[in-house]
């Protein structure tokens, strides 16, 4: 590079119309083509699902939550019901507990293939855009014929599931699996082993643990570095089933560089993930008791005027810690106050951080990586 | 360095700092209280007596009658303990001094906490509109007093719905 180059900065928007921006624009100070300053922009997408939240009942409240992040919906309902179970008291059925775990997990694994297409189709790998996503289709298969709908399930209910498993749904969830275990080792060979991509992602977008957790970090993001931070086994929640069966947390550690991670140990990390979810439904499948409730009798009584209280709703989700901070006054039928945390609102801001000195062409593998869903910061 | 758990790290910040005090939540989860004035004490010996705590997040809760309450959340996962912090704030413009050069992951949570509820966060480097349109700046459309878009129906000129039948009443 010249000299004369590296006297001038200029500035360059990315988003929010580039087709891999998905509806964010980042501020980019750039020399040469070397990042200097990285200003990320968020609320191109804000919707106020927290005031929204203020005049919806508690019933209502989940369906707002899982359409902020819909290739996780089971999960991102959950965190406002449990905050609603604590202060209502409910007590939730113990095949609910299992069933809700089981489509948690399958959600999860829904959601890291259509990361895993979203990155390859940001390297450039357009084969490994569309496999991922067409694998994706099974889940969907089994979601539609469990609840009726692909995406906005609404699945979960203050006290339990809405719906039973039936023999199609099992056999369509069976068939999901099944092709995905035998998917996994050619995504694997084709990422893994191809020059391209190791070149593009093998020390690119580093950072250590310690500073990804005081950028508040969490999830795959923290667990590639070698840390194992996961609220399914340090903080399970009570009304799931994770403490049932014996399972691992998959770490993934740097051998160059220990403690810290670049892109291609985020997704390894993140094939490691959907192993371990396979592991959990597998192991719990056979635990569904035959009969018995799926729902507390008395939720809907319930959970339809709240006592007075304050509760905190938590659960990993596939991108991190995922919470509802939930407010109630003495019989209300809405929320006083409902505060929504959204892994990829850390994810987003630590750009700031991660970007400066990168290439502007490893921006979006950059960003890509850390597993971005708008939904999650302009909620 | 052994794992501190949620109660005694609340005694050694209550023993240097007798202002605060502490109230149980569930196993391993404590609330502090904390004044005002204190809060970057108090973060400040969270940061460097637990290594590996991650900052969950800040905000604000309106109580009306320009009373407010900030709720910091941190989590340790090696000591498996929650830490909740709350400030209550009083005022039409309440002030509190940041706390996001100890943990920067606060930035943007302050950020949006200064739009939504009005509280201004002394010393913080950056805060402009994060996720609020400019026509929207001042507005704080999470306290209470903010008048929605329902309420506001009237002034677009579309038409309202109409209102239900009483009881009892014939249509």
């Amino acid at each position: 590079m010249s000299p004369d180059i590296l006297d001038e900065t200029s500035e360059v928007w990315f988003g929010p119309q580039h087709v891999s921006a998905h509806g964010w624009a980042t501020k980019l100070t750039i020399v040469g083509d070397y990042v200097v300053e990285c200003d990320p922009n968020a609320g191109y997408f804000h919707r106020s699902a927290e005031k929204c939240l203020e005049f919806r009942t508690f019933r209502q409240g989940s369906l707002i939550l899982e359409r902020i992040c819909m290739v996780e919906a089971f999960i991102s309902e959950y965190p406002y019901i449990a905050a609603v179970e604590k202060i209502a008291g409910l007590e939730v059925p113990e095949k609910a507990k299992i069933m809700r775990t089981i489509m948690m997990e399958a959600s999860r694994i829904h959601s890291i293939q259509f990361w895993l297409g979203q990155l390859s189709g940001e390297l450039g790998l357009f084969t490994m855009m569309l496999w991922p996503w067409v694998d994706r289709e099974y889940f969907l298969d089994a979601f539609e014929e469990l609840t009726g709908s692909r995406h906005t399930v609404s699945y979960n209910t203050p006290g339990g599931v809405r719906y039973d498993f039936t023999p199609e749904f099992l056999d369509k969830l069976d068939k999901a699996i099944v092709r995905l275990e035998d998917r996994i080792p050619i995504f694997e060979d084709m990422l893994q082993g191809s020059p391209t991509f190791r070149l593009r992602t093998k020390g690119v977008g580093q950072y250590s643990a310690k500073n990804g957790i005081k950028w508040g970090l969490s999830g795959p993001n923290i667990k590639a570095c070698g840390v194992p931070m996961d609220l399914r086994k340090d903080d399970p929640d009570p009304n799931l089933a994770y403490g049932m069966i014996d399972w691992e947390v998959p770490i993934t550690e740097n051998k160059e560089h220990p403690g810290e991670c670049d892109i291609y140990d985020r997704v390894v990390q993140r094939f490691k993930e959907i192993a371990v979810s396979v592991d959990i439904i597998r192991k719990l499948l056979p635990l569904v008791p035959e009969d018995g409730p799926i729902v507390d009798p008395k939720a809907r009584a319930k959970a339809n005027r709240l006592p007075a209280g304050e509760a905190y709703g938590r659960v990993e989700g596939t991108r991190g810690v995922t919470a509802v901070w939930l407010k109630t006054t003495e019989k209300a039928q809405t929320p006083y106050r409902a505060k929504i945390r959204g892994p990829c609102f850390n994810s987003y801001y630590s750009l700031k951080h991660i970007m400066p000195g990168l290439r502007f062409a490893d921006f979006v593998v950059t960003f890509g990586s850390l597993d971005p869903y708008v939904g999650w910061w302009d909620r | 360095m052994s794992e501190m758990s949620a109660s005694t790290l609340a005694r050694n910040i209550i023993n240097k700092i007798p202002e605060v005090e502490s109230v149980p939540l569930e196993v391993n989860k404590v609330e502090l209280r904390v004044p005002a004035s204190k809060i970057r004490d108090v973060v400040t010996m969270i940061d460097e007596m637990v290594p590996d705590v991650l900052p969950e997040m800040v905000f604000g809760v309106d109580l009306q009658d320009d009373k407010y309450e900030l709720i910091y959340i941190f989590w340790s996962y090696r000591a498996r303990a929650l830490w909740q912090l709350r400030v209550s704030l009083e005022g039409k413009e309440p002030e509190i001094e940041t706390v996001c050069d100890i943990f920067p992951g606060l930035e943007w949570h302050e950020r949006e906490t200064h739009e939504m509820f009005g509280i201004n966060f002394l010393n913080h480097p950056d805060l402009r509109l994060l996720l609020l349109p400019d026509e929207l700046e001042g507005k704080y459309p999470l306290r209470k007093s903010f008048v929605t878009d329902k309420g506001r129906l009237a002034e677009s000129g579309l038409p309202q719905p109409k209102p239900r039948p009483a009881r009892g009443e014939s249509k």
